[in-house]
């Protein structure tokens, strides 16, 4: 019940009390901050060692992307009243979300958390199916990659819009985190919808609490004023192929 | 002369050299591609099991070693299995049946209630270069569905994908009954959230974290079976 002695001492900020409705924003790919060599990348050619002939086919196919994305990004926060830390778990209004000690460990100082969720849309499934299936192996490989980095993206962009908000209350953010990934179960993705409109961003879930459009992402984000980005614990993580590894700092 | 054209053949695989008209790789513009050359190969009479087993899967391991070492990449297998699925295709006929061209079968689908197939088909496509025949059931497929499949090819070995920590439990009922099912039959796992220890737990044979290592596993399984 850390919040509660937080109302009452001085970290007590009137704007986390009234924080407001969803809200939802389309994107454009321009828009976003992703760049052809972050791209490179993630195919594998970390040291500029690509070859002209997949740099070519990036470029062409990120405009194709720009016809087929349909970037739709959205968050909550939650009044601070209705936020309450554990060492295990949060709890978020009636919801109790079992995070695991490594996410709240990282929620440790935070206030309340925004809810978020976005899609890149639904086309990158069957645009790399598509390709895959007329025997385009790599073209296949690269349209589910840009589905995924560009959902990402747009995550980025979406973080960067709430800490411009939250700037104005001297009020900063922790990474974000997503069932699924750093121990939190993916089920409690119905949890965590459960907090957000219904259909919020044109996203559904399956029974096996899977998002579709499948080029999606949703999770937490802690606030507050003593919270910070520290990257991601991926040292005490199982999760050895998880791709935020490729994102991580290791934390003592 | 022969052991140029098997040379050449492997090269263009390895590179992921289609046929002649293929932009990729820029350097080989121009020249004949796997599709070219095997059909030279052909023409000059070399047997066809000799073309396939001494060049083109000769090729397509070359670069399976080159990216296990870091010096290739997802897209360099992809298109070799590309250039390698064209020559094939070039060469089947030519057998008289699937049993000396096809080194088995291999049924691969992402296990129920997953619908992400990136790495299946990844797998997929590494398998089918390596001389497998692959019957992919898809995604989110069911237990029944990959017992029914086995019942039709008892002698094929199975691969189960899952991206999500959620579904990759469905592996261990679909392992559990196809071990009911065909004690012998092989069973590796994949998939982002797949460990060894949850392979070991949940009793299938196998888990790779990268595809490249499946088609010598099953190889080596396959013959240490036949001995």
């Amino acid at each position: 019940m850390r919040n509660r002695s937080l109302k009452t001492d001085h970290t007590f900020n009137t704007f986390l009390y009234q924080p407001g409705p969803a809200e939802m924003y389309r994107v454009r790919l321009p828009e976003l901050n992703l760049h052809m060599e972050q791209l490179e990348k993630v195919l594998g050619y970390e040291q500029n060692n690509i070859p002209v002939f997949y740099q070519d086919k990036l470029k062409k196919m990120w405009l194709e992307a720009a016809d087929k994305a349909d970037i739709k990004v959205g968050y909550r926060i939650l009044p601070a009243d209705q936020f309450h830390w554990h060492l295990t778990h949060i709890i978020c209004g009636e919801v109790k979300f079992l995070t695991g000690k490594i996410i709240s460990q990282q929620l440790k100082n935070s206030e309340t958390v925004a809810i978020f969720a976005g899609t890149a849309g639904p086309a990158f499934e069957a645009w790399s199916k598509q390709l895959f299936d007329q025997g385009d192996f790599p073209d296949g490989y690269i349209a589910d990659l840009l589905g995924s980095e560009i959902i990402e993206a747009a995550i980025d962009w979406m973080e960067i819009k709430i800490q411009k908000k939250l700037n104005h209350h001297s009020l900063k953010m922790t990474n974000r985190f997503s069932p699924g990934y750093c121990g939190w179960n993916v089920r409690e993705q119905f949890k965590l919808f459960s907090l957000l409109p219904q259909n919020f961003c044109g996203i559904s879930l399956t029974d096996s609490a899977l998002m579709v459009p499948i080029k999606s992402v949703s999770g937490i984000i802690g606030i507050g004023e003593k919270v910070e980005k520290i990257g991601y614990p991926c040292d005490i993580c199982q999760m050895k192929n998880c791709y935020r590894r490729r994102k991580t700092v290791s934390v003592p | 002369m022969n052991k140029d054209l098997y040379q050449q053949i492997q090269y263009c695989i390895e590179r992921g050299k289609v046929d002649r008209n293929s932009p990729y790789p820029p350097d080989m513009k121009g020249q004949d591609g796997a599709v070219e050359l095997t059909q030279q190969a052909i023409a000059a009479g070399f047997p066809p099991q000799d073309i396939l087993l001494k060049a083109l899967m000769v090729g397509m391991k070359n670069i399976g070693d080159r990216f296990g070492c870091g010096e290739a990449f997802i897209p360099d297998l992809m298109i070799s299995a590309k250039a390698m699925t064209a020559a094939t295709a070039i060469l089947r006929p030519l057998f008289q049946s699937d049993v000396g061209f096809q080194k088995g079968t291999f049924i691969i689908g992402t296990v129920a209630g997953d619908l992400h197939d990136i790495g299946k088909n990844i797998v997929k496509m590494i398998m089918e270069g390596a001389g497998w025949r692959v019957i992919d059931l898809g995604t989110n497929v069911s237990t029944e569905k990959f017992l029914e499949t086995l019942k039709q090819n008892p002698q094929a070995s199975i691969g189960l994908s899952a991206l999500l920590t959620t579904t990759m439990v469905n592996m261990e009922r679909t392992t559990n009954e196809i071990k009911q099912l065909s004690p012998s039959t092989i069973v590796v796992i994949g998939g982002a959230p797949v460990t060894d220890n949850f392979r070991q737990k949940i009793g299938a044979d196998a888990y790779f974290p990268s595809p490249h290592l499946l088609p010598d596993y099953l190889n080596k399984r396959l013959s240490s079976a036949m001995i």
